[in-house]
């Protein structure tokens, strides 16, 4: 133990003193999630924004004034609609002071009712988003609504119904329609925030760096000639890799540790349980060191080993969406959901949701059943390094 | 010049050579674009819905009426319908009950269970499956209005056919005006993402790179060259235009790539080439002056990798600069890769000429002449240096 201990203290040392792990570990991390704060995360903001819409709407008709009704009661938002000329409509669009101009034609409801071909002219400015695809669809709802009354209508002239009764029919059709009413539930959030998000992603993909700087030291050993010393030692051989398996280890999780906790206080963001945290990141970190175990058997020399792991690192993090989340679903879907990165940031989603030691038993089972298939690898790929 | 032209094509043939610039060269670049162009192409664009429910009259009208209005929809159980919206993998939930679907088939009111996921977007999504709903069952309104008119239920059915066949229904047309939208309209699903990645690669490598110049100066192939026939202008020399060419060689690898795998449009060949030359000036630079002021190569690498890719990031090669606040837009002219990138948007989005891009090829030119006059300066210093 003395042994392991002295071997694993002398190479933190060494680490320590190194630049790159620092520079690895630490300071690239950091100065990603800074700058990828600053862009990605100042373009997703999920609140509605007040709306305002230049609405041109020929007078006296009843049709084209529901348009503008429906729009004022929209009630996730606030929609301003200033009723103006159609040139000024479009005016305000391209001058930014209305997101969407709207202008309905004359002689539109008649045209509805008549089933002519009537186009409402609608322009989306700068600044358009989810509130204008709103409105959009609130227009759009009202015009299949006109339609249906207009289809029912003559529907009623063409079956002989009494010229009196026909103005009731559209009304009769719209009460007599079964009602579908939708009740409205919030899913328990499993997600990190943007920011949070961009956190956990940049601190899991340079994790697979920074374990590397103990596990890899093992070919640098052999490459060096120190490997042959440290076995002509009295003690187990297998000492001599438990060690470097530590040093990756503690590396690993006093990296993630930091980087999280600087991420979460520079980005405001919370990831919840610390105690459910330190179990992902305990978990991260071992299956980060373990795959390093798999390297460190098939390559060759150091420069082997180091850019096998900036390869797995990269195809990793990419996959667990270090940089952007990848929208799978389906057996690719699964597929990217095995990869630990991938089940870290997931399950730092569910600490920061609320979610604590219980909640996160799938993505500590992944991490740590690729920890363990990882080990068992390693044990069963040919040692390439051997003969050197 | 022949002596410098020799020494950059052994360091063209010594990377070409180096079997780790496979995979970071050749195939990660083009892996990155189409990951990229495919994330954000792919998908409907009006937003994605999950269905849970057993197939039923109900379901299958739900579901229509959806995708005719662009969402995407997926049909499953309603445990994996609440573990996809709370993981982001969809915007709207919708839960059909056994009760639901016979209430819709026997004709009477219908209520039906939505679930909002908490990303952006959500919101429109809603209010799609909002005005879906409300038009679910209109035709079996109007049958029962004309019914209650004294018109025979199948003579009914047989009018609203005829009539809704023949009448047209009023629609919207939708302009989009919109900055980002208009300067993006026309542009394929893989064009912005490879101008972006062609940059990252492009500085990246050249600065990974620079631990090469380290190990020249440590292994003494430095002082053996000069020991030759050469002078120092001459092996300084050689050595920036390596570092150049293989800067160049990356990035013409990458347009020739993107352009026969993807169809991206470079629009035209020899401005694009002449920006990405520019470019790769500043970026053989930068290297040199990287390689030349560091001695220790993994701190070295460390350095590159993070200095590439957080410029990258600042200058646009990984979201658009487009989106960026005006603010940070401003702020990422500091980087190379920002006035690179205006200046492929130009050529490649508004079919722009020499004239046009010259401010950009300007600032880059100047960019590169101060880094590589440093770069020099550092690398002829570090050579008496002993490491």
């Amino acid at each position: 133990m003395r042994q392991l201990w002295t071997m694993t203290a002398s190479d933190l040392r060494q680490r320590v003193r190194d630049k790159s792990v620092i520079i690895f570990g630490l300071v690239v991390p950091l100065a990603l999630m800074f700058v990828f704060n600053l862009t990605i995360g100042s373009t997703n903001d999920i609140t509605l924004k007040p709306l305002t819409i230049g609405a041109s709407v020929p007078a006296d008709d009843a049709l084209a004034a529901t348009l503008v009704t429906a729009l004022a009661q929209v009630d996730s938002f606030a929609i301003t609609v200033d009723e103006v000329s159609a040139d000024e409509a479009g005016a305000r669009v391209r001058s930014g002071k209305a997101q969407l101009a709207v202008v309905v034609p004359d002689g539109f409801g008649d045209a509805v009712r008549q089933g002519r071909p009537a186009v409402i002219d609608v322009t989306e400015g700068d600044g358009s988003g989810v509130e204008t695809d709103i409105a959009l669809s609130v227009m759009q709802g009202v015009l299949d609504h006109l339609s249906a009354s207009a289809v029912v209508i003559n529907a009623g002239v063409q079956t002989g119904v009494a010229r009196d009764r026909l103005g009731a029919l559209a009304e009769q059709a719209a009460t007599a329609t079964p009602t579908v009413t939708l009740t409205e539930g919030q899913a328990s959030t499993e997600q990190l925030s943007t920011s949070g998000a961009l956190v956990a992603g940049q601190a899991g993909l340079f994790l697979l760096f920074t374990v590397g700087f103990g596990v890899l030291g093992l070919v640098a050993e052999r490459e060096q000639g120190t490997m042959a010393r440290l076995r002509s030692m009295p003690m187990r051989p297998g000492l001599i890799v438990a060690a470097k398996g530590l040093v990756g280890y503690i590396l690993g999780v006093v990296a993630t540790s930091v980087l999280l906790t600087v991420g979460s206080m520079f980005f405001d963001v919370s990831f919840g349980s610390p105690i459910a945290i330190a179990a992902l990141v305990l978990c991260a970190v071992a299956a980060a060191t373990s795959l390093m175990f798999i390297i460190a058997r098939v390559a060759r020399t150091a420069e082997q080993a180091s850019i096998a792991q900036s390869i797995l690192a990269l195809v990793l993090g990419l996959a667990g969406g270090a940089f952007f989340p990848l929208a799978a679903t389906g057996l690719a879907g699964r597929l990217l959901d095995l990869n630990p990165i991938a089940a870290f940031t997931r399950g730092l989603g569910i600490t920061a949701g609320g979610g604590g030691l219980a909640d996160i038993g799938v993505p500590v089972a992944i991490m740590l059943g690729f920890a363990v298939i990882c080990l068992a690898l390693s044990r069963l790929v040919p040692d390439r390094g051997r003969e050197l | 010049m022949r002596a410098a032209l020799a020494i950059a094509g052994v360091e063209l043939r010594r990377f070409l050579r180096d079997r780790s610039n496979i995979f970071f060269v050749f195939i990660f670049p083009l892996l990155l674009v189409l990951v990229i162009g495919s994330q954000f192409a792919g998908g409907g664009g009006n937003g994605r819905i999950a269905i849970a429910g057993d197939d039923s009259a109900l379901r299958t009208a739900v579901a229509s009426a959806l995708e005719n209005d662009g969402v995407t929809v997926s049909l499953t159980g309603a445990d994996a319908v609440r573990e996809l919206l709370a993981r982001g993998r969809s915007d709207v939930g919708l839960v059909i009950s056994p009760t639901a679907a016979a209430a819709f088939d026997a004709g009477d009111g219908v209520v039906l269970e939505t679930i909002t996921g908490s990303q952006q977007g959500t919101q429109a999504v809603l209010q799609r499956v909002r005005t879906a709903a409300a038009g679910l069952a209109v035709e079996k309104g109007q049958v029962a209005a004309l019914v209650g008119a004294g018109v025979g239920e199948s003579q009914a059915s047989a009018a609203l056919a005829d009539v809704s066949g023949s009448m047209t229904r009023p629609s919207l047309a939708v302009v989009d005006i919109d900055r980002i939208a208009q300067e993006f309209s026309g542009l394929g699903t893989f064009d912005l993402g490879a101008a972006g990645e062609t940059l990252l690669f492009v500085f990246l490598a050249s600065l990974a790179g620079s631990s090469t110049l380290i190990q020249t100066r440590r292994l003494g192939v430095m002082a053996r060259t000069l020991a030759a026939p050469v002078s120092a202008r001459q092996a300084i020399a050689g050595q920036s235009l390596g570092r150049l060419t293989i800067a160049v060689f990356q990035g013409a690898y990458i347009m020739l790539a993107t352009s026969v795998l993807f169809r991206v449009s470079w629009g035209n060949l020899w401005l694009s080439l002449l920006v990405l030359a520019t470019f790769s000036a500043v970026a053989a630079g930068a290297a040199m002056l990287v390689g030349s002021l560091i001695d220790n190569d993994g701190a070295a690498s460390g350095i590159g990798v993070g200095l590439g890719l957080v410029l990258a990031a600042l200058g646009g090669s990984m979201l658009p600069l487009e989106l960026f606040p005006d603010t940070l837009r401003t702020i990422a002219h500091i980087t190379p890769h920002a006035w690179a990138y205006d200046a492929f948007a130009k050529i490649q989005r508004h079919d722009a000429g020499l004239v046009d891009i010259l401010p950009q090829l300007g600032v880059l030119a100047a960019m590169a002449a101060v880094l590589l006059v440093a770069g020099t300066w550092t690398l002829r210093r570090s050579m008496a240096r002993a490491l």
